[in-house]
């Protein structure tokens, strides 16, 4: 009887022993399991995303906005997408990439930017698909041209073409016709764009947008290159109201962390890669690392002087834009 | 132990498992709505904005075609082409134009430089003078200098007497200068004004810029000019592309003819004023370009330009200067030393 007893308990224990032990080993496996099986659907109510882009549009800055707006894009709770941004704009095929992130994003959704600083040239030609541009006072905008870097880069390459036994008359040679016509090239593509997007609420002709001028916010709201003025709430409400999903106030905001300076710097130093589900981006950074060659001109959607400019007084010119 | 005493704790501990595996399954399942998610397939969309197409993007480009000649049908002429007024050009960016004149036959020569290459040359105006009596034409490209009293005076006395003058000039610009790794910022202005005021005209204070693309040739400051009047400096010229343009202005009661004017549409740089301005003017025997780059290699082929620069280098070899003008002696030109 005292066997049995004791052997009664003895089992008891082992029993709760094993409860315990395969509780703790499912609650382990439990979330692995919920999130396999909710998928990437977000149970969220419908949100807002305020993205921020402050700094250039470099390749690198583009790259990790770029992300934000596909991550936007395929979060099923995300309705709409406000950009706050501060740029003076950048290199042109980074500011091309920002608009056509921007673009595919506004194709889907409401995108209502708020314009914090700047949003110049290149920063311009980004939002330029952006449902309605906030501004306040301060804001600037515009400045809706391209410049390249002339001339020491041009006569740089010019000399080492003497250097080199080439195939054709025209490789690796550049010249100042060239440059302009690829300027022009570029800056139909600019300003097409502004005035694809803009052309509607825009009082000026493609010719004066063409002149690159910059604007202030009371200015641009005047002249239709902003819509409202206003703040970065006015922006989120704006971007909820327009949003099909979103009924009243019956919205959460999400704000996305911009990009830290530390980041920027790795993401332009390395190679990035984001994946998301099977497909992998591989990001090269502004450099292409590995080789010792740099395109002898290059051209920049951008409104200010580099600082190295100012530092040592070299001087890029803009007087063929 | 017996298998059961085994069995049971170890069937309690899966069944535990599979029971709350299987609710947080569930209840995924259920806060998951869709099953699986989208794939990234259909999340793919390319895009190829209208305003992106080659159409709309891709600058026209003017044809660098035709070709400079130069006729010798007043017999062979010798030319000169200034060098004494801190001229600011490359010799070889004009050499398209001294082949042309070497191959009808005409002789150029560039004034030596400096001092130091004297022979009947100098600082002295007179030396300048005497040169210029053993040539039939003057081309003064781009002078950053301005002419002495005496230049002036034998000047005028040069086309006075069929001697043929053309001087092309660029408007007050920022420039780079010094070059290497350092170069500064300076200002260079037209130094000819004196001499053409005597002509009537002087160069007007601004660049020029055009920002309509069928006016400018893939540049805002590279417009278009069009000739104003019929002259033998405008047959066979619709349209010339100036490089970096000022504006000529009359001077007084002048008898200068505009023979050019720049693109409708055109503004001055700094001031943004429109109007209608000269580009390329003519009194008697000299004439005035508010451009000296459309001569250069690079641009001499654009549009009309190549027929612009024949007729000029024909201006400049039709003339028929008796050999002793200008005088050398100091009559009437006192000074100069």
């Amino acid at each position: 009887m005292a066997a049995s007893s004791e052997s009664t308990s003895a089992t008891t224990v082992l029993y709760v022993v094993v409860v315990v032990v395969a509780v703790l080993v499912a609650t382990v496996l439990a979330p692995v399991v919920y999130s396999a099986t909710t998928g990437s659907g977000d149970s969220e109510g419908p949100s807002v995303a305020v993205l921020t882009l402050r700094g250039g549009t470099s390749g690198a800055n583009v790259a990790a906005i770029s992300e934000d707006l596909r991550q936007a894009r395929n979060n099923d709770s995300i309705e709409a997408v406000v950009m706050r941004i501060d740029s003076p704009g950048g290199a042109v095929t980074s500011s091309e990439e920002f608009y056509l992130a921007m673009n595919r994003t506004a194709a889907e959704m409401p995108v209502v930017t708020y314009v914090e600083g700047y949003a110049a040239s290149g920063g311009y030609f980004g939002i330029a698909p952006s449902d309605a541009i906030y501004v306040k006072p301060s804001s600037l905008v515009g400045s809706v041209g391209v410049v390249a870097t002339l001339p020491s880069a041009l006569e740089a390459q010019n000399a080492q073409v003497r250097n080199a036994l080439r195939t054709g008359p025209d490789k690796q040679l550049q010249t100042i016709d060239s440059v302009r016509e690829e300027l022009e090239l570029l800056q139909n593509a600019f300003v097409g764009t502004v005035m694809e997007h803009r052309g509607d609420e825009l009082t000026l002709s493609r010719t004066e947008v063409s002149s690159a001028d910059t604007y202030r916010g009371t200015e641009a709201v005047q002249n239709g290159f902003a819509d409202e003025i206003g703040t970065l709430e006015s922006a989120i409400q704006r971007a909820a109201s327009e949003a099909d999903g979103i009924e009243d106030d019956s919205y959460n905001v999400y704000y996305k962390e911009p990009p830290s300076i530390t980041a920027s710097i790795i993401l332009a130093e390395g190679d990035v890669e984001s994946t998301n589900g099977s497909i992998v981006y591989v990001d090269q950074g502004d450099e292409e690392a590995g080789t010792d060659f740099v395109p002898p001109v290059r051209y920049y959607a951008v409104y200010g002087i580099p600082e190295s400019a100012v530092e040592n007084e070299e001087v890029v010119t803009n007087e063929t834009g | 132990m017996k298998p059961a005493e085994i069995a049971r704790p170890l069937g309690v501990f899966v069944i535990v498992i599979v029971v709350i595996l299987a609710g947080s399954a569930v209840l995924g399942a259920v806060a998951g709505g869709d099953s699986g998610g989208p794939t990234d397939g259909q999340n793919v969309q390319g895009q190829s904005p209208e305003q992106f197409q080659p159409e709309s993007v891709n600058p026209d480009v003017d044809p660098e075609t035709g070709e400079i000649s130069v006729d010798a049908d007043d017999g062979t002429k010798k030319i000169l082409i200034d060098t004494q007024h801190s001229n600011a050009f490359d010799r070889d960016d004009i050499e398209p134009v001294v082949e042309a004149l070497a191959e009808a036959g005409h002789t150029v020569d560039f004034t030596p430089s400096g001092t130091s290459d004297s022979g009947g040359f100098g600082s002295s105006s007179g030396g300048y003078n005497a040169t210029l009596q053993e040539y039939d034409a003057l081309l003064v490209i781009n002078p950053t200098e301005g002419f002495t009293e005496s230049e002036r005076a034998g000047l005028q006395t040069y086309t006075d007497n069929d001697g043929r003058v053309v001087v092309l000039g660029e408007p007050t610009q920022t420039g780079l200068s010094g070059g290497g790794l350092l170069p500064s910022l300076s200002t260079v202005s037209f130094g000819a004004n004196d001499l053409t005021t005597q002509y009537g005209a002087r160069m007007g204070a601004e660049a020029l810029y055009n920002l309509d693309d069928s006016a400018n040739d893939n540049g805002f400051k590279s417009i278009y000019a069009a000739p104003e009047s019929t002259s033998s400096l405008s047959e066979g010229v619709d349209t010339i592309t100036l490089e970096n343009p000022g504006y000529i202005v009359r001077t007084g009661e002048s008898d200068a003819t505009v023979l050019y004017t720049a693109a409708d549409g055109t503004k001055t740089l700094e001031t943004r004023r429109n109007g209608t301005f000269a580009t390329v003017v003519r009194n008697d025997n000299l004439v005035f370009v508010s451009d000296s780059d459309f001569i250069d290699q690079s641009e001499v082929y654009d549009a009309d330009n190549e027929v612009f620069v024949s007729n000029l280098l024909d201006f400049l070899t039709s003339g028929d200067k008796p050999d002793d003008v200008p005088e050398t002696s100091t009559e009437g030109t006192p000074g100069g030393f």
